[in-house]
C-alpha cells in the first residue's frame, strides 16, 4: 500500500509511472546510460594509453629509482655507455645498488627469414623482435622480479640464457635446449636455456619476446665489449621516499656521469611516446563533450514528455492540495532513481567500450596487449557527470510540471499551443554567429585556439537547434509536396504533424544534427587525412625496395649493396633520438625533456631515390635540399614547426655530445613518422655531433630494365643470410602503413556508430511519445477508416520529414564541424591537414538520415498501428 | 418524412461481447439482436453502462463479438479482414463522437475532407460535395478555422459533415450532444434529422437523452447488455414523454 510509508510515497509514485511507461523509462536509461559510458570508456582510454606506456617503460625500470641513460630513450636505436659508469654511481653513498642493462634487438635464426618490419604510429618497432636483455645476474634480481616456474639464473660470463616460460613453449624450447640467435656480422649464437620464468616481471618485457644473459656474453657477442646502455640505481629509502632530496641526489648524480649519459626518472621515457598521442586524445574528449550534450537533450526532452502527458494528473494532484514544492520532487524523484540506475549500467557499458577503444589505441602504440585501467576516479566522475547531467536536464521540465495550474485537470483536452518566443531564436541566431565568427573570422593566439574551437562547436550547435523552430514551418512545408508523392495523402498527415509541437521536433533535429555532423565530420576528416596522408606515402616513402634488419646495419654494407646488380640507387636512413635545447622550447612549455627522433639521411643519393613534400611558401626545393647539405641544417616537420613557433629560416638548438648547437632550419616538410615529431638532418651532422654511423634502413631504387622482384632476390640471395636482412617492397610497405592507418579510422567509424544510435534514440523517442500522446487521434482515424498501412506511413513520413529537417541542418553542421576538427588537430598536433571537400560523406548522412529517420519510426509506427480503436478512442 | 424502406442494412445476431477484467469476466452484450433498416433514423437508448457503446463500436466493425454475427451492407464482418472491415468503415460508415475527435492540425474544411483523403481521393475533385456539406452544416465562412478556434457545436457540426463526405450507407454517433448545453444539442439533432433526409443516410444514434432520442424514429432500450424495449416500430417519432417512461422503468 502506498500510503504505509510516507517518505517513500514519492519513490512509489515515480516507480509506478516508470513501471507504466516502461518503454520509455529504458529508453532514457539506456540514453543515460549510453552517455556515461561514452564519457567513461574515453577516460578510460586516455589513462589507460598513458598508463600502458608508463608500465611498458616502468617495467623495464625495476625498482630502480633512478636511470643513468644515454639520450636515446627508447630501446634498442641508439648509442651506448662505458660499463665503468656502474662504480662510479656505486660509489656514492645513497645509492644501495647500481646494475647495468646492455639490451640488443635480434631474432631467433628461425624466423630470420619470416621477419617483417613492423612499425606503429610511435616508430618503435614491435611483435616479433626479440629482446636480449644483458645484466649482471648477480645483482639483476635485487632490481627485477625473476620467478623461475623451472631451472636457475644463467651464471656469471656462461653462454646461458633465461626465458619467459610461454615464449619457450611457443618456440618449443625446454631446458637444456639452445636458444640460436642472430648476431652482427655473420652466423647466429647458441646460449643454452637454463631457466623459464612466469608471466611477471622482466618476463613481460616487449609483450614476453625477451631473453635475460649475462652481460658479458651479450657485450661479447653483438661487439659491445665494455658497454651498457644503462644503470638502475636504486636509492637508499631515505632520500628515495623524498622528492626534493632526490631530485637534489640527481642533479649530482648527473654531474659525475659525463656528457652523454644522463641521470632520468623512470617514468620520462613514456613522453615522447604520450606526446604523439596527445592529439589523438584531444579529439577522444571533445567526443566525450559532444556525448554529454546529446545525454542532456535526450534527457530533457523524455522529462518534458512525461510533463506533458502527465498534465492533466499533476492538474488534478494540484486540484487536491499538492503544492507546486511536491510537484518538482515528483518529477526530480523519477529523474533521481533513472540518473543513479542510467549511469550505474552506463559504467559497465563503459568499461565494455573501453576494451573495443583500446584495442585500436593498442595499434597505435604497437604494445601488444594494452592494460586497461579502471580508476575508482574515472568510475566516479563519470558517475557524478551522468547523475548531475540528468538531474540538470530534468530540472526545467520539472518547473515547467510546477507552473501547471490546477484547472488543467478540469479540460476535456489540454491543447496547449506552443509558441516560441522570439527570445529564444534570436539568441540562436546570436550563439551562431558568434560560433561562426569564432572560427572563421576571429584570429586567436594557438595556445587558446584549441579550447576555442571546442567552445564555438558547442556554441553552434546549441545556437543551431535554437533557430530549428524559427524554420520548422517553412521547411515542413516545403518538405510536404515530397512526402505526399511518397506517402499518400496520410504522409502528408503526418509531414503536418511535425508543426505540432515545435519544441519536441526541436529536441529531434537536434539529435539528428549530432548523429549527422558526427558522421559527416568523422568522414571528412577521415578522407582529408587519407589524402594527405597518401599524398605523404607517395612524395617521402619514394624508392623501389626497403632493406632493413633487427640490428643495426653498417655503413659500409651501403657500398655492397650499390654494387648489386639490378640496383640503380641507395640511400640510407637512421633514426637517432635527439634532445631539444631549452632555448628553442616556447616559454610555456619549458620542461627539460622535449625528445625527437633526428633522421639522418644522405641528400644526395636519397633525393636519387625518393623526395620530400615542402609545405607552402618554402620556396625553391633546390636553394633548401642545397642548405640542408650544407650541414648544420635541418629539415623540421611542420608539427614541429608549430610546436617551436619556428620558420624556414630560423634556428633550433639540439643538445649534441660537443654541447648546444644551432641547426639553421632549410625547409619545413611534411612528414607523418612518428607522429612528425622528426628532424630531417644529414649523416654528416649525425656523426659530427651525435657520433653515430650505420643505417636502420636503406631505400633501394631498382634501374631500368629490371623488375623489382629480380633485384629484391637478388639482394635476399647474396646477403640475406649472412646480415639478416629483410627485404621489402614499398609498395607492401605503404600497404602495411596504410593498413595501419585504416585500422586508426576505423575507430572514427565506431564513433560515426554512436552519432547513429543517439540519431536513432532521439527519433524513436520522440515518434514513439507522440504516437503514445495521439492515442485518441489514431484511434479516431482509424474509425473514419485508415487502414494500420496507412497509419504506419504516417507516422514514417512525420519521421521522414523529421530526417529532412535533421538532415538539412546536420550536414551544414558536419560542414563546419569537420573544418573545425581539422583546425583543431592541425592546432595542437601542428599537421598541416587541408580540408578536402568530398561529397561522400554527405550522400552518406544523407542516406543514414532517411534510414535512421524510417527504421527508428518502425517501432512507434507499428505501435499506433497496432492500437485497439476502442480503448483509444475511450481514451481520455 | 420518407417512407423507411424494407431492406436491412445492419443486422446483429445474438451478439455478445464478454470482457475479460482480469479474473472476472463482464458480459457488456448478452446475445442481442438488432436491426437498422436502409433510411431509418433508430436511436439507442439505455442507462449509463448498458453496452451502447460496445454495440455502436461493434456494428462499426470498431471491434469483434465475442459471438454472434454482425451484417453490414450484406457482408458478415467476421468473414473480413481487418484491412476489409476498415474499407467497409471508410466507404459505407460515418462516425460522430461525443468529443468530436477532429484532427487539432487540420482546418475544418481539410477536417470534413479527411476521409476522401484516406481513401486516396484527390479532394479537388469533390470540392462540390464539400461545399454543400460545409453549407448543410452551416459552417459557410468558418471553413478555414482550425478546431480549437470553434466552439464545440460548432466542432460537432464538423464532425457531421465528415461522417457525410463518403456518402455512407449508415452514420452511427455516440452521444453526439452529451458535451453540448441543450440549445446547441438541440441545433445539432435538428441537423442530423434534417441531413439524414436529404442525403437520404441511415443513422443509428446512441444516447441517454431522452429529448434526443425523440428525435429519432425508432428508440431501442438496451440495459444489462440485453435489449429490453422497443419504441415506435410503426416508424412513427416518440414522445419524449413515452421514452422518459420507459427510462424511468429502466433504471429503477
Ligand atoms: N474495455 C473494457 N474492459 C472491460 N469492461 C468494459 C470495457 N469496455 C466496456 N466495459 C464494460 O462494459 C459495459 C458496457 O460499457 P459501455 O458500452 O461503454 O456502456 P455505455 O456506453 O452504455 O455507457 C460496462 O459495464 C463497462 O464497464
Ligand atoms: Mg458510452
Amino acid at each position: 500500500m502506498l500510503f504505509n510509508r510516507p517518505f517513500l510515497a514519492p519513490f512509489a509514485f515515480a516507480l509506478r509511472n516508470m513501471r507504466q511507461r516502461m518503454g520509455r523509462t529504458l529508453l532514457t536509461g539506456l540514453g543515460i546510460a549510453l552517455g556515461v559510458a561514452v564519457v567513461l570508456s574515453i577516460e578510460i582510454t586516455n589513462v589507460s594509453t598513458l598508463d600502458t606506456i608508463n608500465t611498458v617503460f616502468n617495467l623495464a625500470a625495476g625498482e630502480a629509482n633512478l636511470l643513468v641513460s644515454t639520450d636515446n630513450l627508447l630501446a634498442g636505436m641508439g648509442e651506448t655507455l662505458p660499463e665503468e659508469l656502474v662504480d662510479r654511481m656505486a660509489a656514492f653513498e645513497e645509492v644501495e645498488l647500481a646494475t647495468p642493462t646492455l639490451r640488443v634487438n635480434t631474432l631467433l635464426a628461425s624466423e630470420a627469414s619470416e621477419w617483417e618490419l613492423e612499425i606503429g604510429f610511435t616508430g618503435a618497432a614491435a611483435g616479433t623482435i626479440l629482446q636480449l636483455y644483458g645484466v649482471d645476474v648477480v645483482r639483476d634480481p635485487e632490481l627485477r622480479v625473476y620467478k623461475f616456474t623451472a631451472g636457475r639464473l644463467p651464471s656469471p660470463d656462461a653462454y646461458e640464457a633465461v626465458l619467459p616460460a610461454d615464449y619457450a613453449a611457443e618456440k618449443d624450447l625446454a631446458l637444456g635446449d639452445d636458444l640460436v640467435l642472430l648476431v652482427p656480422g655473420s652466423g647466429v649464437a647458441r646460449l643454452e636455456v637454463v631457466g623459464l620464468l612466469a608471466s611477471e616481471g622482466v618476463a613481460l618485457f616487449n609483450n614476453g619476446v625477451v631473453a635475460v644473459a649475462p652481460l658479458s656474453v651479450v657485450q661479447e657477442l653483438f661487439n659491445h665489449r665494455g658497454e651498457i646502455d644503462e644503470v638502475g640505481l636504486k636509492i637508499v629509502p631515505a632520500i628515495a621516499s623524498d622528492p626534493d632530496a632526490l631530485d637534489a641526489l640527481k642533479d649530482r648524480l648527473e654531474e659525475r656521469v659525463g656528457r652523454n649519459a644522463r641521470v632520468i626518472y623512470p617514468a620520462a621515457r613514456g613522453q615522447l611516446v604520450s606526446r604523439m598521442l596527445a592529439s589523438f586524445q584531444a579529439g577522444l574528449q571533445l567526443f566525450s563533450g559532444i556525448a554529454i550534450f546529446v545525454g542532456t537533450f535526450l534527457i530533457y526532452n523524455t522529462f518534458s514528455m512525461t510533463v506533458v502527458e502527465r498534465t492533466r494528473e499533476i492538474g488534478m494532484m494540484r486540484a487536491i492540495g499538492m503544492n507546486r514544492w511536491h510537484v518538482l520532487g515528483l518529477v526530480m524523484v523519477e529523474a533521481s532513481i533513472l540518473a543513479v540506475a542510467g549511469s550505474a549500467v552506463g559504467l559497465v557499458f563503459g568499461v565494455v567500450q573501453a576494451r573495443a577503444l583500446m584495442l585500436v589505441t593498442g595499434a597505435f602504440l604497437a604494445a601488444g596487449d594494452a592494460v586497461i585501467t579502471v580508476t575508482p576516479q574515472a568510475l566516479l566522475q563519470s558517475l557524478f557527470v551522468g547523475i548531475v547531467i540528468t538531474l540538470g536536464a530534468a530540472l526545467f521540465p520539472a518547473y515547467q510540471a510546477t507552473r501547471i495550474s490546477p484547472l488543467e485537470a478540469l479540460r476535456a483536452r489540454a491543447q496547449t499551443g506552443e509558441k516560441v518566443r522570439p527570445a529564444v531564436w534570436v539568441t540562436g541566431l546570436v550563439m551562431l554567429a558568434l560560433g561562426l565568427a569564432n572560427i572563421y573570422v576571429i584570429p586567436y593566439r594557438a595556445s587558446v585556439y584549441f579550447n576555442i574551437l571546442q567552445g564555438s562547436v558547442l556554441l553552434i550547435l546549441a545556437g543551431a537547434t535554437l533557430t530549428v523552430p524559427l524554420v520548422v514551418k517553412a521547411l515542413e512545408g516545403a518538405a510536404r509536396p515530397w512526402v505526399r508523392r511518397l506517402y499518400g495523402g496520410e504522409g502528408a498527415l503526418g509531414s503536418a504533424n511535425v508543426q505540432r509541437s515545435v519544441g519536441r521536433t526541436t529536441l529531434t533535429v537536434a539529435a539528428m544534427i549530432v548523429a549527422l555532423a558526427m558522421i559527416v565530420g568523422i568522414g571528412s576528416i577521415s578522407i582529408s587525412f587519407e589524402d594527405d596522408f597518401t599524398s605523404w606515402i607517395n612524395a617521402s616513402l619514394g624508392g623501389d625496395l626497403y632493406v632493413t634488419s633487427p640490428v643495426k646495419l653498417r655503413q659500409s654494407f651501403l657500398g655492397q649493396l650499390a654494387t648489386v646488380e639490378g640496383v640503380e640507387a641507395a640511400t640510407p636512413a637512421r633514426f637517432h633520438i635527439v634532445q631539444v635545447a631549452a632555448r628553442s622550447l616556447p616559454p610555456e612549455t619549458a620542461d627539460d625533456d622535449d625528445t625527437v627522433y633526428f633522421v639522418a639521411i644522405e641528400p644526395e643519393t636519397y633525393r636519387q631515390v625518393s623526395s620530400v613534400e615542402f609545405t607552402s611558401n618554402q620556396g625553391d626545393p633546390e636553394a633548401n635540399w642545397q642548405a640542408l647539405a650544407g650541414g648544420d641544417a635541418v629539415f623540421l616537420s611542420s608539427q614541429l614547426a608549430e610546436t617551436y613557433n619556428l620558420n624556414q629560416g630560423d634556428t633550433i638548438w639540439l643538445k649534441t655530445r660537443r654541447g648546444e648547437k644551432p641547426f639553421r632550419v632549410a625547409g619545413v616538410i611534411v612528414d607523418f613518422f612518428a607522429q612528425g615529431q622528426t628532424i630531417t638532418g644529414t649523416y654528416r651532422d649525425l656523426g659530427a655531433y651525435f657520433s653515430e654511423d650505420g643505417a636502420d634502413r636503406i631505400t633501394v631504387k631498382v634501374a631500368e630494365g629490371y623488375t623489382i622482384d629480380e633485384v629484391s632476390q637478388r639482394i635476399k640471395d647474396r646477403y640475406g643470410e649472412q646480415r639478416n636482412l629483410n627485404v621489402q617492397t614499398t609498395t607492401s610497405f605503404k600497404a602495411q602503413i596504410q593498413g595501419l592507418l585504416d585500422q586508426s579510422l576505423a575507430l572514427f567509424d565506431v564513433l560515426s556508430l554512436i552519432g547513429v544510435v543517439i540519431g536513432s534514440l532521439g527519433v524513436v523517442n520522440t515518434l514513439t511519445m507522440n504516437v503514445i500522446e495521439r492515442r485518441r487521434e489514431i484511434g479516431g482515424l482509424r474509425s473514419l477508416g485508415m487502414t494500420r498501412n496507412q497509419i504506419v506511413r504516417m507516422v514514417l513520413a512525420e519521421a521522414f520529414s523529421l530526417g529532412l529537417m535533421g538532415a538539412l541542418y546536420g550536414l551544414g553542421f558536419g560542414f563546419v564541424l569537420a573544418q573545425v576538427m581539422i583546425q583543431s588537430m592541425n592546432s595542437m598536433s601542428g599537421y598541416d591537414l587541408e580540408f578536402v571537400f568530398s561529397p561522400t560523406p554527405f550522400l552518406v548522412g544523407l542516406a543514414l538520415a532517411a534510414g535512421i529517420s524510417q527504421l527508428a519510426a518502425l517501432a512507434p509506427a507499428r505501435r499506433g498501428a497496432a492500437l485497439n480503436i476502442v480503448e483509444a478512442i475511450k481514451h481520455e | 418524412m420518407t417512407e423507411p424502406s424494407t431492406d436491412v442494412l445492419l443486422r446483429a445476431e445474438r451478439v455478445t461481447k464478454t470482457y475479460q477484467m482480469g479474473s472476472v469476466e463482464v458480459d457488456a452484450l448478452r446475445a442481442v439482436d438488432f436491426e437498422v433498416r436502409r433510411g431509418e433514423f433508430v436511436a439507442i437508448m439505455g442507462p449509463s453502462g448498458s453496452g451502447k457503446s460496445t454495440l455502436l463500436h461493434l456494428l462499426g466493425g470498431l471491434d469483434q463479438p465475442s459471438e454472434g454475427e454482425i451484417t453490414l451492407a450484406g457482408q458478415p464482418l467476421s468473414q473480413l479482414t481487418d484491412d476489409e472491415i476498415t474499407t467497409v468503415r471508410r466507404r459505407k460508415v460515418g462516425f460522430i463522437f461525443q468529443f468530436y475527435n477532429l484532427l487539432p492540425t487540420l482546418s475544418a474544411q481539410e477536417n470534413i475532407a479527411l476521409p476522401l483523403v484516406i481513401d486516396g481521393e484527390n479532394v479537388g475533385l469533390h470540392t462540390a460535395r464539400l461545399n454543400t456539406l460545409i453549407d448543410l452544416v452551416g459552417l459557410t465562412d468558418r471553413g478555414d478555422h482550425r478546431p480549437d478556434q470553434l466552439s464545440g457545436g460548432q466542432q460537432q457540426r464538423v464532425a457531421i459533415a465528415r461522417a457525410f463526405i463518403n456518402q455512407p450507407e449508415i452514420v452511427l454517433a455516440d452521444e453526439p450532444t452529451g458535451n453540448l448545453d441543450s440549445r446547441t444539442g438541440t441545433a445539432i439533432l435538428e441537423l442530423l434529422q434534417r441531413t439524414c433526409r436529404e442525403m437520404q443516410a441511415t443513422i443509428l444514434m446512441v444516447t441517454h437523452d431522452a429529448r434526443a432520442a425523440s428525435y429519432a424514429d425508432r428508440v431501442v432500450f438496451l440495459k444489462d447488455g440485453q435489449v429490453v424495449h422497443h419504441l415506435g416500430e410503426n416508424g412513427k417519432g416518440n414522445s419524449v414523454e413515452a421514452i422518459m417512461d420507459v427510462m424511468a422503468g429502466l433504471e429503477l
